[in-house]
């Protein structure tokens, strides 16, 4: 499904339900509230500590260097832009961006108890108007937050705005499993096991029920292709992980 | 075939993790290390088909990665079995100049990284002693040791004695002295057929050339 399919009549996907392009981000906003304070821990059940592979194989993928300057767009609590914080140096800066109040008071918590903050710098912003001027980023990633954005074009568009000529954009995302076999165990995962895990621990079921939907609306992996494409990324690819659950999606800025 | 990034990626964490510890609980490993840095070396295994980066951070910490942009210090290509037969020489520095392993780029700091490795002193009676405390993690370090001295003498004495129960009792094997002295018997001989031969060589040429004089 791509992005324009999601955008017909002013609505877009909230999970399985169509709901108005304004009330997205409020509703979106609604379920990380609820989950904010265990995120971390939640990942790391939902995907038994694998989320600290995948990114961990984003940011050798990043090949961010000393003195860089690195954009973790949904940054949430904070792992990506810690791990960014101790390559770029002293000399480069790492903003921690999400659109989620909640979230990023955890994250900067997280990072300030790290005592990681000397180059960090935390920003609300929504990925799909970037408070940031014209070329002025080294690298960009976003890590599991690109199918909770009401217009993903948008901002992966405006991604490509703010990237410096030369930089890239990691996109770490939910994807499509290539076994069908996979994908029958999947599925099954994520709608019994997911939703009971969420109600167990952060008594929200339906936040976690959210996330396995709007994982199957996301787009898959070729489709996100030609939307980092359609930005007017260049060299773009990606690399399925896990059997094709977790996708991360490369793109140069020509 | 292509491996699944996220393997590749748990099994680097693994082993980072222990080295790592490693260097944590060896006295000067992460200043020594840390004269090292930026050494990249890219280990390029053909069988099978597996990359692997390691390259020495600026603190001194070792870093794994499956990928990596920037040109490495050193790269060393071979199978899987080459890189086996370096693991377990007596002399890996020796077995990975004179072995099947290509390397090429610069090979000093490598060769001084197999030094570092080389000399580790792990401490590992620290963190015993950090999680249970000093009295008792002592004593179970001792414990630990003793086991493992006795183990070993156990492993030298039996070695020792299966060593003698072929040779001498069971004759199962010839004892060395004697396959020494068959294997110099067999040169000798070797030595003695290669001078006939070229006697008889010499005898021959002469015959044919005094058989031309005649006629």
């Amino acid at each position: 499904m791509s992005s324009q399919d999601n955008l017909t009549d002013d609505t877009t996907d909230f999970g399985y339900e169509r709901v108005k392009m304004a009330e997205k981000a409020g509703r979106v906003r609604e379920v990380f509230d609820s989950v904010a304070a265990q995120y971390d821990l939640m990942n790391d059940l939902m995907s038994g500590g694998l989320h600290r592979l995948w990114k961990r194989f984003t940011i050798e993928l990043s090949a961010v260097r000393s003195g860089q300057t690195v954009l973790d767009i949904a940054g949430g609590t904070g792992d990506l832009a810690a791990k960014f914080s101790k390559l770029v140096g002293a000399d480069g800066k790492v903003i921690l961006a999400d659109i989620n109040a909640a979230m990023l008071s955890v994250g900067r918590d997280r990072l300030i108890d790290k005592g990681a903050l000397s180059n960090i710098d935390v920003v609300q912003a929504d990925a799909q108007f970037l408070p940031f001027d014209d070329n002025s980023i080294d690298c960009i990633t976003i890590a599991f937050g690109l199918r909770n954005v009401t217009d993903k074009a948008k901002a992966v568009r405006s991604m490509h705005r703010v990237l410096k000529p030369g930089g890239r954009v990691l996109v770490l995302e939910f994807s499509k499993p290539t076994s069908p076999l996979l994908s029958k165990v999947y599925d099954a995962y994520s709608f019994s096991a997911l939703p009971a895990m969420g109600k167990l621990i952060t008594d929200d079921a339906d936040s976690y029920r959210y996330l396995a939907e709007s994982i199957r609306k996301h787009p898959d992996q070729e489709s996100l292709l030609e939307m980092v494409e359609d930005a007017g990324f260049v060299d773009c690819r990606y690399h399925n992980m896990t059997g094709g659950i977790v996708a991360v999606h490369r793109g140069i800025k020509g | 075939m292509e491996h699944d990034p996220a393997v590749i990626a748990g099994v680097s964490f693994a082993i980072e993790t222990v080295i790592a510890k490693a260097i944590e609980l060896s006295p000067g490993a992460q200043n020594r290390l840390k004269q090292l840095h930026p050494l990249t070396i890219e280990i390029h295994c053909t069988q099978p088909e597996l990359e692997m980066f390691v390259s020495v951070e600026e603190d001194g910490g070792i870093q794994l990665a499956s990928y990596w942009e920037t040109k490495a210090t050193v790269s060393i290509e071979g199978t899987w079995r080459d890189f086996s037969r370096v693991t377990t020489a007596s002399d890996p520095a020796a077995a990975l100049i004179n072995g099947d392993v290509k390397i090429s780029g610069d090979t000093a700091p490598l060769m001084q990284l197999q030094t570092i490795v080389g000399d580790l002193d792990i401490d590992w009676e620290a963190p015993i002693v950090n999680a249970i405390g000093p009295v008792f993690g002592h004593q179970l370090a001792e414990v630990i040791r003793a086991i493992t001295r006795t183990s070993g003498t156990t492993h030298r004495r039996l070695k020792r004695q299966l060593s003698e129960f072929i040779l001498e009792e069971g004759r199962l094997s010839p004892p060395k002295p004697e396959l020494d002295s068959f294997f110099t018997a067999v040169d000798d001989l070797v030595l003695r057929t290669d001078r006939i031969e070229s006697r008889l060589k010499r005898i021959k040429k002469r015959a044919a050339s005094l058989t031309g004089a005649i006629e």
